[in-house]
């Protein structure tokens, strides 16, 4: 157990030592106990996700609690069936990377920005094209408004698209700077890279699926929000203020996506930049589909079961 | 003209060919040189193979509107006196940024051809082409008597360019520049315009960013005479503005640089002058920042106007109704939606002989309204001549397109854009197939048409059967299986430019069209359901066209996320980057 603590370096192990095995053990007394229930697994996994406040210190904790099964820093929710003690370091090689890329997300101009400016409301690269849109809308080029027409007021001032050459110089150089760090993470590093990252969303039941950026998004609650204007539609501004019903598991549908290995997971399980590197689409699953999701707990459940012992 | 003079029967009745009584080459020539519309020379040229001959040789002007549909050799080849090109290239949906940087389109292949086979060249104009600032300098150097350069929505050059076709083009008549993807590097382009250049009649250089020197340009507009065209950039003041239209006042089309500005009121009055001396004036943009503190500079000029572009300028309903009151003759009207329905019930009532209206989103994330189905309805009313119509909105219904459709039945061009995808009517809620169900089964003269909202493939099946006449289709998050497509592909005799984007269309419906792509132009597919073996199998059926797929990073290798599909006789692309992959 040590050990794996040790592989940690975010968390403040030594403080929170004495509190973490408890933490530990309630989180695994949860896992094993509920296994059979799948509308419970649901739920448990959602008090999981939601138990931890986006602050780091409990990150920290909920990272140690999950490290001890699965040896990656919060990995998977406990849906993933994969062992990964090795993988657990270059996911946090992953974590460093993402956040060093974080600021020149869409400072580029040769990124086909698909973040939509709600100051100009065109889509052509630009040095401009940086704000998200307020309402979190952000589908690839849409609405259809060509760079001659966005608000010139907010557009250019001064600045010229030769912002577009620098940044895409700083993007080189800290492109460097991580492949120097981290050599095998590479690859992660490049597609954390991305100036834009759009995925697929589809929905059980709705035959259109949609495009969703994920870099004009800061956190899940906020993808989510996006998710559910885009496909509930619900605009109101009393609903929008509630916490997104995808996410803690109240609604009939599950939000969840398929990793890099192909794998389907729960939304919400992982830090936020990690999602963000390993997720390849998002699926928003109806409840009664999340069965499918089950089994593989249940192979993690035993494998952890294993570990600990 | 009759064919049958020209010895054609005379080869079907088998008489000897020295008896032929034939037009001599010369009077084909004559009366060739006097047709200049595209579509009628190719016409002649089909005729037979004298006529094709003599066509070809006096050609001046070739419009290629898909770089790729041909290659630079075989049109020097075909067309051995060509003085003027239009060249364009990428898919319009690279407007929108689903064509990744790099793509293609790069002008420099097709200059280094004209600098042998057209060393005469003398216009270019250029849209949705990669320009590079070393292609302008070629193109400078190499063609002497260059004289008109016009580029819209290229990119990929800067400002120093500019200066390479300021210092170097002698007879220059025309430098237009619009919505392009420019390095506005500042510097004085505009100052390498040689003293004893005096030819220019077109200068538009309103989307550059930077400052010129206003003294370069005073003298510039002061010695170029025949200067009928000048839209200058954001950095013209008022005052300024006011100098250069009284050394122009010929000036037919004339686009302002901000109205930002406390002027002293000698100015305004010395502002009114000068635009009252502008007779000519007909048209009239730009127009940033304005409010009705300064508008009224313009008023003298409003009566005579027919295409007031206030697409840069965020004013209210009330400044719009200023304008149009005095503006009885206009024609083509452009604004934003901060004008709101109010705005537009003002169109309705000021502007009669309007035909062609565009309504562009201030802000097309702000939830606000902006115009909604009864601003549209006020305009039809009030403009029974309205054939185009270009309209983004936020919301729509059934009823209000239906009302539309039969106040404006010559719609030729019709794009209305609901904002948000898959919107339904928003009074009940119902898709929005009725709304263009209507607007094509009445419309009879439509050639171009853009849809949005929540649509069935009821709404294609509309399309399919009514829109006879349709050149130009483009979808967006609409329709339920391949069906919509089908209907389309099978149903629309004259289409030759489709771009759809999300829709559940796949292969079934790509193949669909196969018996259409002969006579498109092409056909561009994103984020359907489209997979890389319908492509191949359209690739194996139609060996005369380029089914390109461009590969997303990380997806899917089955599916086919961008198609892009056209005719061609050039073959495949031999330039197409990594990410394009031709079938």
């Amino acid at each position: 157990m040590d050990v794996t603590l040790g592989l940690l370096p975010d968390s403040p192990a030594g403080d929170d030592g004495g509190g973490v095995p408890s933490g530990v053990s309630t989180t695994v007394k949860s896992i094993l106990t509920k296994e059979d229930n799948n509308k419970n697994n649901m739920v448990m996994c959602s008090e999981v996700s939601s138990s931890y406040p986006v602050g780091d210190q409990h990150l920290g904790d909920l990272e140690l609690g999950l490290g001890l099964s699965i040896g990656g820093g919060g990995g998977g929710g406990g849906l993933k069936g994969k062992v990964v003690a090795g993988g657990g370091w270059s996911q946090y090689a992953r974590i460093l990377t993402a956040k060093d890329f974080k600021q020149n997300s869409c400072s580029s101009s040769s990124c086909s920005v698909s973040i939509p400016n709600s100051a100009t409301s065109g889509f052509k690269r630009s040095a401009t094209d940086s704000v998200s849109p307020t309402n979190g809308n952000s589908v690839v080029g849409w609405p259809p408004v060509s760079k001659a027409h966005r608000m010139p007021s907010l557009a250019n001032e001064n600045k010229s698209p030769t912002g577009n050459r620098i940044s895409v110089t700083e993007q080189n150089k800290s492109k460097n700077r991580t492949a120097v760090i981290n050599d095998y993470s590479n690859e992660k590093a490049r597609i954390s890279d991305k100036k834009y990252h759009s995925v697929k969303v589809n929905m059980d039941g709705s035959l259109i699926g949609r495009k969703v950026d994920l870099n004009a998004h800061t956190s899940y609650e906020m993808l989510a929000q996006t998710l559910e204007e885009m496909f509930f539609r619900r605009r109101s501004s009393t609903e929008a203020a509630k916490s997104s019903r995808l996410l803690d598991g109240t609604s009939e549908f599950v939000l969840t996506y398929e990793d890099k290995d192909g794998d389907c997971m729960l939304v919400g399980d992982v830090p936020w930049q990690m999602f963000l590197s390993s997720v390849k689409r998002l699926r928003i699953m109806k409840n009664s589909e999340s069965n499918e999701l089950a089994p593989r707990f249940q192979e993690n459940n035993e494998r952890r079961r294993t570990d600990v012992v | 003209m009759d064919p049958a003079a020209t010895g054609v029967t005379v080869a079907g009745t088998g008489a000897d060919p020295a008896k032929t009584t034939m037009f001599p080459e010369e009077f084909l020539k004559r009366t060739f040189s006097l047709i200049n519309s595209d579509k009628d020379r190719n016409s002649v040229s089909l005729v037979c193979k004298d006529w094709y001959n003599v066509e070809r040789m006096s050609r001046r002007h070739v419009s290629i509107r898909n770089c790729y549909s041909v290659s630079p050799e075989i049109v020097t080849a075909r067309f051995p006196a060509i003085r003027s090109v239009t060249l364009k290239g990428k898919p319009r949906f690279s407007d929108f940024n689903l064509v990744p940087d790099d793509w293609g389109a790069d002008v420099q292949p097709w200059l280094n051809v004209f600098a042998t086979a057209y060393p005469f060249l003398e216009e270019l104009r250029l849209k949705r082409m990669a320009v590079s600032d070393e292609s302008l300098e070629f193109l400078a150097l190499n063609f002497d008597d260059f004289k008109a350069l016009s580029m819209l929505s290229c990119e990929g050059f800067s400002t120093l360019g500019l200066e390479a076709i300021a210092t170097h083009c002698k007879n220059l008549t025309e430098l237009d520049i619009q919505e392009n993807g420019i390095d506005d590097l500042g510097g004085d382009w505009l100052s390498y315009f040689p003293e004893n250049l005096t030819s220019l009649e077109v200068l538009n250089f309103s989307t550059l960013t930077s400052e010129v020197s206003f003294d370069a340009l005073e003298s510039l507009v002061s010695r170029c005479k025949s200067l009928r065209v000048l839209k200058v950039n954001r950095k013209i003041n008022l005052e300024q503005l006011g100098k250069l239209l009284v050394l122009a006042p010929q000036l037919i089309e004339l686009g302002t640089g901000t109205f930002l500005e406390e002027l002293v009121s000698g100015s305004v009055n010395g502002l009114e002058n000068a635009f009252s001396k502008c007779g000519n004036l007909v048209t009239l943009s730009s127009f940033w920042d304005a409010t009705l503190l300064h508008l009224p500079v313009v008023y003298p000029v409003c009566g005579n106007l027919t295409f007031l572009n206030l697409s840069y300028a965020n004013i209210g309903p009330d400044e719009l109704e200023q304008i149009l009151s005095r503006s009885k003759r206009l024609v083509r009207l452009w604004v934003v939606d901060t004008v709101g329905d109010k705005g537009l019930e003002a169109v309705g009532s000021h502007c009669p002989l309007l035909e062609e209206l565009r309504v562009f989103p201030v802000d097309p994330f702000d939830q606000q309204l902006g115009v909604t189905d009864s601003g549209l309805v006020a305009v039809s009313k009030g403009c029974p001549k309205l054939h185009y119509i270009l309209y983004f909105c936020q919301r729509m219904t059934n009823a209000a397109v239906i009302t539309v459709a039969q106040n404006c039945p010559n719609f030729t061009h019709f794009r209305l854009c609901i904002m948000n995808p898959s919107e339904p009517d928003y009074l009940t809620n119902e898709p929005m197939d009725e709304a263009f169900g209507a607007i094509v089964k009445t419309c009879t003269k439509l050639q171009r048409l853009s849809v949005s909202g929540l649509l069935t493939d009821l709404a294609f099946e509309y399309i399919g059967r009514y829109a006879k006449n349709l050149e130009t289709l483009s979808v967006a998050f609409a329709g339920d299986s391949d069906l919509g497509m089908e209907y389309v592909m099978r149903g629309c005799p004259k289409l030759k430019r489709v771009e759809i984007r999300d829709c559940p269309f796949g292969d079934s419906a790509l193949l669909s069209g196969l018996t259409q792509y002969e006579s498109m132009r092409s056909l561009w597919m994103s984020d359907c359901n489209v997979t890389m073996d319908g492509c191949k199998k359209l690739a194996e059926e139609m060996s005369w066209l380029n089914v390109e797929v461009i590969k997303d990073e990380g997806g899917d290798d089955r599916l086919a996320n961008k198609v892009y599909v056209y005719r061609t006789v050039a073959g495949p692309r031999k330039d197409a980057p990594p990410f394009v992959v031709t079938l």
